[in-house]
């Protein structure tokens, strides 16, 4: 475990407790459902809200390496996980990707059955959906998403 | 991600899918999904045992759904748990491809 950082983040100060440091590979991704797990087990999450959370970043993680970072391996991707007071955790996510701010993307809408083409593009959508509540803020590097989930909050339908 | 099928009566193919559909349970699937589409017209998708669906696992489904539908065929979806349905309608696919909690009722939609 890291030594614990503090991090300015949208409105408030988060103690960070643990992190993991990726290396923009698709590949890397895998080890977040099993940090989520352990986290789980530590702080006493739900099973749904483990499923929020291994989905947002799952699909801002990879949203970073295949349209951030074109799919270059190597570069730094970070994950900082907070849990800031009783049944409210934050992860941040810190890319030195081109600027990028998921909260002002357009939402593409729903897939139409009749008339869509278009497969891709429900990440930002699942994204909003999932969370509680998203951050972002531009770094001198690049980009810092900050995704935030509430043991007993309801979560957008 | 493991995948299963099973030819059942009627010409219906039953596609069961069991782990996380996930980027690399996606990338598993892709290719055997496909082939399916382009020949099979009934197709069952079982998800029972699927315990995680993200954006790659969505297009790992829609793609065949409208290779599918696209011949003639129809395809339906049976049996996703409650956070994988809620990824399924959030994105709008149950319009596309009908989601069933029994299995006759997903059957019958195949007949």
């Amino acid at each position: 475990m890291e030594t614990p950082k503090s991090a300015v983040t949208g409105n408030s100060m988060d103690q960070f407790h643990d992190q993991r440091d990726l290396r923009s590979r698709l590949s890397d991704i895998a080890q977040i459902p099993i940090w989520i797990g352990q986290l789980a087990l530590r702080y006493n999450i739900h099973e749904d809200l483990q499923f929020a959370m291994d989905l947002c970043l799952e699909e801002a993680l990879s949203n970073i390496i295949i349209y951030g970072y074109l799919r270059e391996e190597g570069r730094p991707l970070t994950v900082r996980f907070a849990a800031p007071r009783d049944g409210c955790f934050v992860f941040e996510v810190e890319d030195e990707a081109p600027l990028f701010n998921p909260l002002e993307a357009p939402e593409l809408p729903p897939l139409d059955p009749d008339h869509e083409i278009r497969i891709g593009g429900q990440g930002i959508r699942l994204l909003r959906r999932f969370a509680h509540k998203l951050a972002y803020e531009p770094t001198t590097k690049g980009n810092l998403l900050r995704i935030e989930f509430l043991q007993n909050g309801e979560v957008s339908s | 991600m493991a995948m299963v099928t099973e030819e059942l009566p009627g010409g219906i193919t039953k596609v069961i899918l069991d782990g996380r559909l996930d980027i690399e349970g996606a990338a598993a699937v892709d290719l055997p999904m496909n082939v399916i589409a382009g020949s099979r017209k009934a197709v069952l998708v079982d998800l029972q045992n699927v315990s995680f669906l993200g954006s790659m696992g969505l297009r790992a489904l829609v793609a065949p759904a409208r290779a599918i539908k696209g011949r003639g065929g129809r395809i339906v979806l049976f049996g996703p748990n409650e956070s994988v349905e809620k990824v399924l309608k959030s994105s709008g696919i149950d319009t596309l491809i009908p989601i069933h909690h029994e299995l006759q009722s997903a059957l019958a939609a195949l007949a």
